[in-house]
């Protein structure tokens, strides 16, 4: 793959994060939406299937219903055309005239004419073994009784009526009985098909109610399921929330008190005329004034995190040097380091790349690491900072790292995945009476997301923790539309 | 025996007058195909009939009802049109040889004496008669040529078929008479 093929790859696997991350946000924050679109989308499913299955047991029953009454019909009209064809015969017998029994004799074939007609369409048109057995016996009786008929016939017309009424008593009557039966026949096979048809219609149809009751009950079962595990989710989530909560408040009051109660003691000591001299009283002052701002420094971090949070946060991004970051870490800490007694090892690698961010937020996430560094690094006084560009990463994802390393009591890896999580605190901590609030790494990392870098974190319990900033490199276009920006706000103020 | 012989001198004066209404010119009028005012008479049975040939002698025998049945059995049926009609004409003069009254005559006198079986059937129509000879077996009509068709069966005469040169039976044209 050539270089310009790996880099645009690279950069719409870059904007593909943001999307994911977009995507899983509206999917955590719509889980009802998604899961009322989905029961619909099934239930829209479940009806389409249910109508199309609804619709060819219909069809299936007209398509019965009509071939039942279409042979039922024709079975009738053949019925009907046979008894005819007697018929007009017998009526040739109620005159002498020639002309009118012509005109019987002629009914009387055109009726039978009909029946031949309709006993061969329904031979054509057999298709079990049975059908076509009585078709063809069908067809014999009726030839039979045709031939006693001619006979009638002939004798009628020559005038010989007590030949014919012979004939038609020994021949005509037997033989057309023979005709009425096999039509009954017929008729009763067409009953017994269309039987066998509606059981297996009304059979189509119980399968059709089975499925249907089977899938709105799976429907019905997997919705409830979905909306009890959301909502037990939901409140699982607000149970922890709460718990973290109090947690936090806990934390937090009694992060407060210990110096207010320090405050409120030298303020006791200054009233009550305890403290004596100029010295003394300096003394209480700077007690005073240094327990003051770790209660105001305390709020700054609630009231960061929760702007945060809120993301009310509007970071001025700048280009950056990492040096300036890093120094300006050491020079806000340096007193708390200082007076720890802990010796904090710097490495920053030479030329390093220009990185955008905001410098007091960036000194704030580093800050953050280092406060975090004294606290938990137990007997071992000492802190590394250390700042490099990763040469091991693509041109389109190099960037510059900034790791805060101790050699302190680490973390448990059970412990690891919670601890950016906001009022955490890890249970052996808070056994140890570390103070803090668990705001500390989640605002370090919110400020380091919203740089465009992440923060990670490397730890082995009782070894020590590194923390690692990552910061993507500025571009040129960038540095150089910043660089006008920045003339042109030089210009503005000057 | 006296109206036979009336009757043979009828038959004889339509034939002199027959020939001499055709024109000196028209000498060959007897070998030309029939016309609309005269055509042939076709002796016909039902298909089942075995008969293929008559003589006239056994042909006026049938008409006149003196046989009563063909040789494969079967009882003979004859049909006749209605008194009046062209084609029973012609049969009474050229199968017969009778006057329409000696005709009647001699099937009241045969039946009163036994000689005669059955009365000759009466049709209205050629149609009617076609029909007639279809539905019986043992019948025996006759058509004018334009009339016959698939259903029944024509009779030779004494050899010759009604399309044939030296037919006899003729229908004269009402306009004739």
């Amino acid at each position: 793959m050539s270089e310009k093929t790996k880099d645009a790859a690279e950069h719409s696997t870059l904007r593909a994060i943001p999307l994911m991350r977009i995507v899983s946000g509206l999917l955590a924050r719509n889980s009802y939406t998604l899961l009322l679109l989905l029961v619909f989308g099934i239930e829209v499913g479940v009806g389409v299937f249910v109508i199309r299955d609804l619709h060819t047991a219909d069809v299936e029953a007209q398509r019965m219903y009509a071939g039942s009454v279409l042979g039922l019909r024709r079975i009738g009209e053949l019925q009907y055309q046979a008894q005819e064809t007697r018929r007009s015969t017998l009526y040739a017998l109620t005159t002498n005239d020639s002309n009118l029994q012509v005109e019987y004799a002629d009914q009387s074939r055109e009726a039978d004419r009909r029946v031949t007609d309709g006993i061969r369409e329904y031979v054509e048109q057999a298709r079990i073994a049975r059908e076509v057995d009585l078709g063809k016996r069908l067809e014999r009786d009726w030839s039979a009784y045709l031939h006693v008929r001619d006979e009638v016939l002939a004798s009628i017309l020559e005038g010989s009526t007590r030949e014919a009424v012979q004939f038609d008593l020994t021949g005509g009557v037997p033989s057309f009985e023979r005709v009425r039966q096999d039509l009954e026949e017929v008729k009763r096979l067409y009953d017994e098909q269309a039987s066998e048809r509606l059981a297996i219609v009304a059979g189509s149809s119980h399968r059709s109610a089975g499925r249907l009751i089977a899938v709105l009950g799976f429907t019905l079962l997997f919705a409830s399921t979905s909306i009890w595990a959301i909502q037990r989710s939901k409140m699982m989530g607000a149970v922890q929330l709460a718990q973290l909560q109090m947690d936090f408040v806990a934390s937090v009051s009694h992060e407060l008190r210990t110096p207010l109660a320090v405050i409120c003691s030298a303020a006791d000591n200054i009233a009550d005329g305890v403290v004596e001299g100029k010295e003394q009283l300096t003394r209480y002052g700077v007690v005073i004034r240094n327990q003051t701002r770790q209660i105001t420094e305390l709020v700054n971090d609630i009231l960061l995190f929760a702007s945060a949070k809120d993301r009310e946060i509007r970071y001025k991004l700048r280009p950056l040097q990492v040096q300036e970051i890093v120094q300006s870490v050491i020079e806000n800490t340096a007193e708390l380091v200082r007076g720890s007694g802990f010796v904090i090892e710097q490495h920053i690698a030479p030329g390093l790349p220009y990185v955008m961010g905001d410098l007091s937020a960036l000194s704030q996430c580093l800050q953050n690491l280092i406060v975090n560094a004294v606290k938990y690094s137990g007997e071992n006084r000492w802190i590394s900072v250390r700042a490099v560009l990763d040469h091991a990463q693509s041109r389109l994802h190099k960037e510059v790292r900034i790791s805060v390393q101790d050699r302190g009591i680490g973390i448990a890896s059970s412990e690891l995945p919670h601890i950016f999580e906001p009022f955490y605190r890890s249970p052996a901590v808070i056994a140890t009476q570390i103070h803090g609030t668990g705001l500390g790494l989640p605002l370090a990392k919110n400020i380091a997301e919203a740089m465009g870098g992440k923060l990670t974190v490397d730890s082995q319990l009782g070894a020590g923790s590194v923390f690692t900033l990552h910061l993507p490199l500025i571009e040129e276009a960038q540095l150089h539309r910043a660089a006008v920006v920045s003339g042109l706000d030089q210009l503005q103020k000057q | 025996m006296s109206a036979e012989r009336q009757s043979v001198l009828r038959v004889l004066l339509i034939l002199a007058v027959t020939t001499l209404g055709t024109a000196p010119g028209n000498a060959g009028a007897a070998a030309s195909p029939p016309t609309n005012s005269g055509q042939n008479l076709a002796i016909i049975v039902n298909q089942s009939n075995p008969v293929e040939n008559l003589s006239s002698t056994e042909l006026r025998r049938i008409f006149l009802g003196e046989r009563s049945h063909w040789p494969n059995g079967r009882r003979i049926t004859l049909v006749m049109m209605q008194p009046g009609e062209p084609e029973r004409d012609a049969v009474l003069r050229e199968v017969c040889r009778m006057s329409e009254k000696d005709f009647n005559n001699h099937f009241l006198h045969g039946l009163f004496t036994g000689e005669v079986f059955a009365s000759p059937k009466t049709l209205a129509s050629p149609v009617g008669v076609r029909k007639f000879v279809f539905n019986v077996p043992g019948a025996i009509g006759y058509l004018r040529t334009s009339d016959v068709d698939a259903s029944v069966k024509v009779v030779r005469i004494d050899g010759l078929l009604p399309s044939d040169r030296d037919y006899k039976i003729q229908v004269q044209a009402r306009s004739a008479k």
